[in-house]
């Protein structure tokens, strides 16, 4: 299986898809911190890849979501955005408001984050 | 890189009523830009991002950002 493949088969299967620089125990970069926190903030049920595995992990993804950066936050797959527009949704309520919309409104009780291989 | 980067968005958004590209760290590769274009106004958060981004493909893809802070508005 190709990493497009299993980048889709994940985009698919989370609630929350975050890719991200690191892991959430070890970021490895400023952006991906501020988007992880926007999410946990919101009481997001996070699924976290991080992007520094291979290059072709990030190469597969941007050409998936058409979205040069990381991090890059998905919702039942659909594409949110990086880390400023995830902080402008949370500053605006919008971002608990898609999370309730998307995820029905007991999402949080699904709350936390988990790290996955590709 | 500061003015080359102003000079693509001024480029790519004639008609804006702003824009500013602040150098976030003075180093030279770590830049905010503010467009507000009403050419955003109809468009979502994730579209007017793809269009900043693509008005800077040249410098991106050179390597020459090192990250990048996007803050778009339309006029409404």
């Amino acid at each position: 299986m190709t990493y497009s493949d299993k980048i889709q088969e994940l985009l698919q299967s989370s609630d929350v898809a975050l890719f991200m620089k690191g892991t959430p125990d070890a970021i490895m970069c400023g952006n991906s911190e501020r988007a992880l926190g926007a999410l946990r903030r919101a009481g997001a049920p996070i699924t976290a890849v991080d992007v520094l595995v291979d290059a072709e992990i990030r190469e597969d993804l941007s050409a998936i979501s058409g979205w040069p950066t990381i991090p890059q936050v998905f919702v039942k797959g659909e594409l949110v955005g990086g880390a400023d527009i995830v902080e402008e949704l949370e500053r605006s309520g919008e971002l608990e408001a898609t999370l309730l919309s998307k995820l029905g409104d007991q999402y949080w009780e699904q709350r936390g984050e988990k790290t996955v291989a590709l | 890189m500061r003015e080359k980067i102003q000079e693509l968005l001024e480029g790519a958004f004639p008609q804006a009523e702003a824009v500013k590209v602040i150098d976030r760290t003075g180093g030279g590769d770590h830049f905010e830009v503010i467009v507000h274009d009403a050419a955003f106004n109809d468009l979502s958060r994730i579209e007017q991002h793809k269009l900043i981004y693509a008005a800077l493909d040249e410098p991106w893809k050179q390597g020459n950002i090192h990250e990048l802070r996007i803050n778009t508005k339309g006029t409404a």
